[in-house]
């Protein structure tokens, strides 16, 4: 199942003429699902599973948070068709804030999500989790903003009591956590497929069904069993089996598993009739941990899956980089060793050839078949080297990490010595730079060089950042306190400054109250997949 | 002032190419005599007047750049050519600029470029040899004198820039002639450019 890195971001609110027909599906299928909804309703609360909050959530992640109002008023439109919002009345204006709420709420949470990962690093922020992380926000959020806005606009509560508020909001962020992880997902899905063009097949696991159908069969049994024993319906046993699933075969596994879960204890929570609505909250609430567990397990297992590709791929490149490495050094020194011998060679066979010249002699055939062939040879090493030599020269695409890495590691061998450090910051691993290896290599030792002479205490620190289409890699060192007359001559900066100028680069001096600073910049050639 | 022929000393840790090399150029009439370890040239420096020496750059115990120092210490009248199997930038510009080399080949070597370079250096050598040998006889003033003299200095712009009289230039001036046996400054010139 695809699912968006961040929500876009978008900063026109305008509608877009395409925008027109998906309002329209929208709200007939915001206002079938939420009558839908209705059939698992009760006091005090709408409705314990509420499949439109999966909708809206997926439409705003697939379509990005500039829909968020056009939603809001879709939403709005249809209430006031469907007679859920009355046109006359007292009520109609706290009726319209109500049913706004939910789609606010749902932007805000997209948005705080987004603005909490964005420039992040780690397994959270990797693809699946965010939309985890969103399904969760959202219902919270939605069941937060009721307080308030009962207090601003009725001020006296509808609410008997407070174990009413809290049976109440608990029901609806219940509700929505119910409605959007069993819906969104597919949603999501059958998006992505639309916009890649093919259906691509979710990761589902070959031949073990069966060995998820097992926990899930197992777990739903021993929840019926502890019901039958007179204990309740317990969600523990279904939490067990859907972490499992979750974790073992990821999201598509999951939200199966999650399906046929909410189905059996939806199915059942409407239709016994005798339940009190105490009891019903109390199994939604269960329900809603299952789902939430099982579809961060099945998340996290995805993104598990894909952290692990990635690396394997990076592995793969630097093993392929490496050996191309070695086969360049293997033939330089191939050329070496022939180019040697091969001197001696064609200097003999020419003077041979020169003796006997003009004689009509086999010997004399012999003799200029093998200066011919000596000077055919000599030419073919000099072509080779050549060749070989603008290989090296040439700008190729370099991860930004292994170039500062290899810098620091040429500097951190001579300074160690001196007692002298470099600190390196961890790099993002996935820039790439189209340089000249061994030049910027260079250029980057030279700075790090200056920095360490010229810091007190031998210390100096690399980092890199993006910004925009650049990559800066800052070197710093603490600032002497009292200048002092450094051993260099200053051709080292000229040096780096000429490298990475050529580059399409520059190295600006940008220093602060407590560092010397050298800010270097590369234009950025891409990021790894 | 040496009359003998100046030897082109070949040093190549591959006592074979170190060889033809050499066999090459005494084919083209030069003395050359050819080294497979910088220890033995350098032994040799003493006993024999070299012109030029052709070196390779990656030795095993002593590398060329390193070499060519050690020879300049000795005797800076030498001219230096280089040779390698392992050409760089880097190393060319080296061995230019910072070590003096006339040239920088690349294995396998293109003879015509051998034999002009070397032949270039002989006759470098030849004239510095010589520039040497007539100033070696000046004392310390006289040299600073012959230094502006030839390069088209009168003895007043002299005598101002020494901070001594004009007529001290002149007693200088005499010595000089006398010392170089040369007749009038256009000789002089001459002999400052290793003229015969």
């Amino acid at each position: 199942m695809p699912a968006r890195a961040a929500p876009r971001r978008q900063l026109s609110l305008a509608p877009r003429a395409k925008d027109l027909p998906l309002l329209l599906v929208y709200g007939f299928a915001f206002g079938l699902l939420n009558w839908a909804a209705h059939l698992w309703g009760g006091p005090g609360f709408f409705s314990l599973w509420y499949p439109a909050a999966g909708l809206r959530l997926a439409v705003l992640w697939h379509c990005g948070l500039r829909l968020t109002p056009w939603l809001i008023v879709t939403e709005l439109v249809t209430d006031c068709v469907t007679g859920a919002i009355p046109l006359t009345g007292s009520a109609t204006l706290s009726s319209v804030i109500g049913a706004a709420r939910p789609g606010v709420t749902c932007g805000v949470a997209l948005a705080a999500t987004g603005a909490l990962l964005r420039g992040k690093a780690g397994v959270l922020t990797q693809p699946p989790m965010p939309l985890g992380l969103a399904a969760i926000a959202a219902p919270i959020f939605n069941a937060l903003a009721v307080p308030p806005l009962e207090f601003l606009f009725w001020k006296t509560s509808s609410y008997r009591s407070g174990v009413d508020v809290v049976i109440s909001l608990t029901g609806l962020a219940v509700g929505d956590v119910l409605g959007i992880l069993i819906l969104a997902p597919p949603i999501l899905w059958l998006a992505g497929a639309i916009d890649g063009g093919t259906l691509t097949k979710p990761r589902l696991p070959r031949g073990r069904l069966l060995a998820d159908a097992l926990p899930l069969v197992a777990s739903l049994l021993l929840t019926a069993a502890l019901a039958r024993a007179g204990l309740g319906v317990q969600a523990a046993p279904s939490l067990l089996g859907g972490a499992w699933i979750g974790l073992r075969h990821g999201r598509a596994a999951a939200w199966l598993a999650i399906s046929a879960q909410a189905f059996v204890f939806l199915t059942y929570s409407a239709s016994a009739g005798s339940m009190t609505a105490a009891d019903r909250l109390e199994l939604h609430i269960g329900l809603a941990a299952v789902v939430l567990v099982t579809w961060l397990a099945g998340s996290f297992a995805d993104t598990q899956t894909a952290s692990q590709a990635l690396l394997d791929r990076r592995n793969r490149l630097l093993f392929q980089a490496e050996r191309l490495k070695t086969l360049r050094a293997m033939s330089v020194a191939v050329i070496h060793e022939v180019s040697q011998p091969l001197s001696t060679l064609a200097i003999e066979a020419a003077h041979l050839r020169k003796l006997t010249e003009g004689q009509d002699t086999d010997l004399a055939e012999s003799a200029a078949l093998i200066d011919r062939k000596a000077q055919a040879l000599s030419e073919m090493v000099r072509r080779l080297r050549r060749f070989g030599g603008r290989d090296v020269d040439e700008p190729s695409l370099v991860p930004l990490a292994m170039l500062v890495k290899t810098a620091c590691q040429i500097v951190a061998a001579e300074a160690g010595s001196q007692g002298r450090t470099v600190d390196l910051a961890a790099l993002p691993p996935d820039l790439v730079v189209q340089v000249q290896e061994i030049e910027l290599v260079q250029a980057l030792v030279n700075l790090l060089r200056n920095a360490l002479a010229a810091s007190p205490q031998g210390t100096a620190s690399v980092a890199a950042a993006t910004a925009g289409e650049f990559v800066k890699i800052i070197i710093a060192n603490p600032r002497p306190v009292r200048r002092t007359q450094g051993a260099g001559m200053g051709v080292g900066l000229i040096i780096a400054r000429t490298i990475v100028e050529a580059h399409g680069g520059t190295i600006v001096r940008d220093d602060d109250a407590a560092e010397t600073r050298f800010v270097l910049s590369l234009p950025l050639s891409g990021v790894l997949p | 002032m040496t009359t003998e022929k100046p030897v082109v000393g070949v040093l190549d840790d591959d006592g074979d190419l170190a060889a033809t090399v050499a066999r090459l150029l005494r084919r083209h009439g030069l003395e050359a005599r050819p080294f497979d370890s910088p220890a033995a040239l350098l032994n040799d420096l003493a006993s024999c007047s070299f012109g030029c020496v052709i070196s390779d750059i990656q030795m095993g115990e002593m590398d060329g750049f390193a070499f060519a120092d050690a020879l300049r210490s000795r005797d800076p009248g030498v001219a230096l050519v280089f040779m390698t199997a392992w050409p760089t930038t880097a190393h060319a510009v080296d061995a230019v600029r910072r070590h003096g080399g006339l040239d920088y080949l690349e294995k396998p070597i293109d003879e015509q470029r051998l034999l002009a370079a070397v032949e270039e250096g002989v006759a470098w050598s030849v004239r510095e040899r010589r520039i040497a040998s007539v100033t070696a006889s000046f004392t310390r003033r006289e040299r600073h004198v012959f230094d502006l003299l030839v390069r088209g200095h009168s003895n007043k712009e002299i005598a101002e820039r020494l901070a001594i009289s004009a007529r001290t230039v002149e007693d200088h001036r005499a010595s000089i002639v006398t010392k170089t046996r040369t007749n009038g400054l256009a000789q002089l010139v001459a002999l400052s450019r290793g003229e015969p």
